[in-house]
């Protein structure tokens, strides 16, 4: 990694915040996530002098020589990739931000093979060979393309046994089209399979109908189920997408962990094709409804559970190990999104969008990279810089920044909060949840 | 030990990362280290190393800053602020302030302001109300007061004005009459003696920063010279043991120990002349010839002077095979520690007692047989509890219900010259005796190797032992390893002040006897032994806590005038050897040296 540049953070952002769960009173030391138990005259000490308490907050939250500076635009070597293999699917969600995978016109053509091998051995050539190296495939409903998607894997397992590289596959379905050749591939092969799914038949009919209208829950529980059933090698989970418009988030999440799926994470709208993105006055009860179901998961979790639910699972391993990022993803950064056309994107979500446009596989945009990222550190944003969940939230999806408001602000902050809490209680009462989420650093 | 309630305790893997090894994650945090905190500080009131805490008293009474010198208290200073704060909050009556505000103007007019009396509850010394001296004010003579010295007897009074303060209790009611410099005014406040920490510990904050250490010492290489060791207690000795001549192995006449801070610092074959209680001065360095001088001093390492870089050498012990060698080894150890406690009760009865008018033909040998006399009765008490020790362990490691009390007393104890056993031998404290004193208790060599070994099966266990160690058991065996190397330091103490008096000087006897058949006397002194014996065998046996009784009566028969300590002493007045006899009783037969033939 090379440091080229530094966007300092804010005078006036906190160090700190102070929180409390079962297990006591905590501190949050906000650069690097640092998490500290507090005796009780400690914690009333710091609630008195708020200033005192930043101060040595800071003092906690010291770079140590393991950690990068979180002030620095770094320009890492570019780990994953995304292939939007296919301009096209047999679903017609309402909310879809891919219209169906032709990017309003910008990605009309189908991605050939030849586009995707050579982007592969860009990133083969250029990614870091002692990390792992991911291969994913979107579109579109990337199974509309299934020859090329075999293709790539086989080509880029033949490259990565040359190589000694550790490469890995994933893939984001619709799941309706899964035939029995792609089970065996995910299953041979190290995939992290993600499908599609909003909740029972009801729910998941509304959102996400077939061209024609009709309904694609039974045909998507029938082609998974297979795979559900004996996932080899391959990792499925499944991703449920909230709307506007309901939030019985419980049921619709049991009924998609009846169907045999071991976790789904839920992603609410905040920018939506059809208008269904959730305004200010859903948050609240968004959050309500999450909250409720991590809880119910947090007890699993007492009991010796596993927890079903990715986004509490991620966020409670992510604190765990103090994951602490001026940037809410990849992009630009160690991922990149591949149109059909060839030319690198910084986010499957931006294809065809010029600002976002880094290159392609014969070069990257060096400096392009540079001041997207320069742009997009949580430091340069005016609301994020000064706000205590910065390292972990980091602004949130770049497609996503005009929609960002107070409200959906607080649900982040709330939603961390009850975490954080979380996170303090497991560790207590089961720190084996944990421990073998300890790996060395590389 | 691990403090049970950390201020501070690194919870995720980012907190631990910032101060320790990831991989510990329970690990807790530590505050600021013990050695930062008040309490650690070296303050006394002399006027301190890092606080004098005479400090302290100048804010005994609210408000007031006060300056006690002798038997008088001036006013240094009134803090009006914290009046006016007070009075507002409805905490000091007008009255009261307006007499603070009195004083302040006074010293602001530039006037003394004295305390001519002081009423309260003096600790120990109970309610009081006492006159202070005063200076000559206007017209009126000067006064000495109520406070003297020498502070002693019935209706002592404190034996000056700061002494008086420090009794004072916190919280008690105090009232003081002011007086300014010309006697015109008198004026009388009541408050309750001050705090001088919050609820916390922290210092009150009445004191301003560096108000604790505005008296301290210095320049402290010329109070390195003024103040004993008594003082400059962790890094001053007023003696140690001379520098080795170059190629001159640690004895005598080596040991003796010499002034620290001599002016001669030339190395010689022979030794330089012994500390000895007369004045300093020639002999060590000069007041101001020490500020140039300091580098000089040497380093002191276990009593003795050194130049060169100091290594410890660790001494590792040899695992036992297995669970029966190792008992075996501890049966036996209980038993060394027996015969040496027999050994050194022996020795010290046959010093002369106190009394002997003989003693006083050397104004040095009455301290010097009084201290090796205690020195080896506390060895021997030593040894005693060593026996319960390793019982302890031993019942530790035995099967339950198998335990059998180890009070078999060794047949031979580990020596080196001849070794690696000898006899066990009791006898009086000569020169010989004191020499295989040293010997018994010589780190890897004596008994200490011994427990070396039984250390090291602890920590490195066969597959028989694995299971029954605890963290106990080894520190245990710790203990008692550590308390032989301060036996063994003892004993060549004990060499270094007997060595410059004939062994007759000292000793009842060279070679008393022993006691005849049926002697009276060592009758009940070995009808009293076995009954100890008893009632330990019976204590170990039943256990901690439910042995309690037993093992407490065994400890209350050794003293008193009826106990075996006078019952011994009786024995050696008839100028006899002070031995015991082993019970005829299979629990006590004398135990040999494991895997060893005894001829």
């Amino acid at each position: 990694m090379l440091a080229v540049s530094v966007v300092p953070g804010s005078p006036q952002a906190p160090n700190y915040r102070r929180f409390r769960s079962g297990a006591g009173e905590h501190l949050l030391v906000v650069p690097h996530t640092r998490i500290f138990d507090l005796s009780h005259a400690l914690a009333a000490s710091l609630d008195v002098d708020v200033q005192a308490a930043d101060r040595f907050a800071a003092a906690l939250g010291e770079t140590s020589e393991l950690e990068a500076d979180l002030a620095a635009v770094v320009t890492p070597a570019p780990q994953s990739l995304s292939l939007n293999v296919s301009s096209s699917c047999n679903l017609s969600c309402g909310y879809c931000y891919a219209d169906r995978g032709a990017f309003g016109g910008a990605q009309a053509a189908t991605m050939q093979t030849v586009v995707a091998e050579q982007a592969v051995e860009r990133l083969l050539a250029v990614a870091d060979p002692a990390r792992p190296i991911t291969i994913g495939f979107l579109g579109g409903e990337p199974l509309r393309n299934r020859d090329l998607v075999h293709a790539i894997v086989h080509f880029a397992g033949g490259r990565a046994q040359q190589q000694k590289l550790d490469v890995r596959f994933s893939i984001t379905t619709n799941g309706t089209l899964i035939a029995d050749s792609d089970i065996k591939l995910f299953r041979d092969h190290r995939f992290a399979v993600t499908i599609s799914i909003d909740g029972d038949a009801v729910a998941h009919d509304a959102q996400r109908p077939l061209r024609n209208g009709s309904g694609s829950f039974a045909r998507l529980a029938k082609r998974a189920a297979p795979l559900l059933a004996d996932p080899g090698r391959a990792q499925v989970a499944a991703r449920m997408t909230v709307r506007c418009d309901r939030f019985d988030l419980e049921p619709r999440l049991n009924a998609i962990w009846s169907l045999g799926f071991p976790e789904a994470g839920v992603a609410p709208l905040r920018v939506a094709a059809d208008g269904s993105e959730l305004r200010d006055d859903a948050w609240p009860i968004y959050r309500d409804a999450l909250i409720a179901v991590a809880s119910r998961e947090l007890e699993r979790a007492m009991r010796g559970l596993p927890i079903r639910l990715t986004n509490f699972a991620v966020a409670l391993r992510q604190i765990h190990a103090g994951a602490s990022s001026p940037y809410p993803c990849g992009a630009g950064g160690g991922y990149f999104s591949v149109a059909a056309d060839g030319d690198w994107y910084a986010c499957h979500r931006a294809i065809g969008d010029k600002r976002y446009r880094l290159g392609s596989s014969a070069a990257l945009d060096e400096s392009g990279r540079r001041s997207f990222l320069e742009a997009r550190h949580v430091h340069a944003k005016a609301d994020c810089r000064i706000c205590w969940a910065r390292y972990l939230c980091a602004g949130g999806c770049h497609q996503e920044t005009g929609a960002r408001s107070v409200a959906s602000c607080n649900f982040i902050r709330d939603w961390l909060d009850f975490c954080l809490a979380s996170y303090c209680e497991l560790s207590s009462t089961r720190p084996d949840h944990f421990a073998h989420r300890l790996k060395p650093k590389a | 030990m691990p403090p049970s309630q950390p201020k501070l305790f690194a919870r995720n893997v980012a907190a631990v990362r910032r101060f320790a090894d990831p991989s510990n994650l329970l690990s807790i945090t530590a505050g600021n280290p013990v050695s930062t905190r008040l309490e650690s500080g070296i303050g006394n009131c002399f006027p301190g190393l890092e606080c004098d805490l005479r400090n302290l008293e100048r804010r005994f009474f609210p408000f007031l800053e006060m300056d006690p010198i002798d038997n008088f208290i001036f006013l240094a200073s009134v803090d009006t602020d914290g009046v006016a704060h007070a009075e507002a909050a409805g905490d000091l009556s007008q009255a009261d302030a307006s007499v603070y505000a009195g004083l302040a103007d006074d010293l602001k007019a530039g006037r003394s302001v004295l305390v001519s009396r002081i009423a309260g509850t003096f600790g120990v010394l109970g309610p009081l109300s006492l006159n202070l001296g005063l200076p000559a004010l206007g017209q009126a003579p000067a006064i000495d007061g109520d406070l003297t010295i020498p502070s002693t007897g019935p209706g002592r009074k404190p034996p000056d004005a700061w002494t008086a303060i420090r009794l004072l209790n916190e919280g008690t009611d105090v009232t003081l009459v002011f007086v300014n410099d010309d006697g015109s005014k008198t004026s009388t406040l009541t408050a309750k003696r001050a705090r001088y920490l919050d609820d916390n510990g922290a210092l009150s904050a009445a004191f301003l920063p560096g108000e604790l250490s505005q008296s301290l010492c210095s320049p402290w290489t010329h109070d390195f010279r003024d103040c004993g060791c008594f003082y400059w207690a962790s890094n001053h000795p007023d003696i140690a043991q001379p520098l080795l001549s170059p190629g001159t192995p640690a004895g005598q006449p080596w040991n003796a120990p010499v002034p620290w801070e001599r002016r001669d610092r030339t190395v010689r074959a022979t030794p330089p002349a012994k500390a000895t209680e007369a004045p300093s001065e020639p002999i060590e360095l000069r007041h101001y010839e020490i500020n140039n001088r300091w580098q000089e001093l040497h380093f002191v390492v276990g009593g003795r002077e050194i130049t060169a870089p100091f290594s410890p050498t660790a001494v590792q012990g040899a695992p036992f095979r297995d669970l029966t060698e190792l008992l075996a080894n501890l049966n036996y150890a209980a038993g060394v520690e027996l015969a040496v406690a027999q050994e050194y009760l022996a020795a010290a009865f046959s010093l002369k007692p106190d009394s002997d008018p003989s003693l006083q033909a050397n104004p040095d040998l009455p301290g010097d047989v009084k201290a090796a006399r205690a020195e080896l009765m506390r060895i021997a008490i030593g040894e005693m509890r060593h026996t319960r020790v390793v019982n302890d362990v031993i019942r530790g490691l035995s099967d339950a219900g198998k335990f059998e009390p180890a009070l078999r007393v060794a047949s031979q104890v580990p020596h080196q010259n001849p070794g690696p056993f000898r006899p066990v031998m009791a006898r009086a404290a000569t020169r010989q005796a004191i020499d295989d004193f040293i010997q018994i208790e010589a780190q890897s060599t004596g008994v200490d190797g011994l427990y070396n070994n039984i250390l090291a099966t602890l920590q490195f266990p066969p597959a028989d032992v694995k299971n029954r160690v605890t963290d106990e058991w080894i520190q245990a065996i710790r203990s008692v390893i550590a308390e032989g190397e301060d036996h063994f330091e003892t004993f060549l103490n004990i060499q270094e002040w007997l060595s410059s008096h004939s062994e007759s000087d000292y000793l009842r006897a060279l070679a008393p006897p022993r006691p005849p058949a049926g002697n009276p006397g060592d009758a009940t002194l070995q009808a009293a032994y076995a009954s100890v014996l008893n009632n330990l065998y019976t204590g170990y046996k039943k256990g901690r806590f439910l042995g309690a009784d037993e093992i407490n009566a065994a400890r209350a028969s050794m003293l008193g005038s009826d106990g075996v300590v006078a019952k011994a002493e009786a024995v050696a007045r008839q100028n006899f050897l002070v031995t015991f006899t082993t019970p005829a009783d299979p629990r006590f037969t004398p135990i040999d040296p494991p895997g060893v033939l005894v001829a």
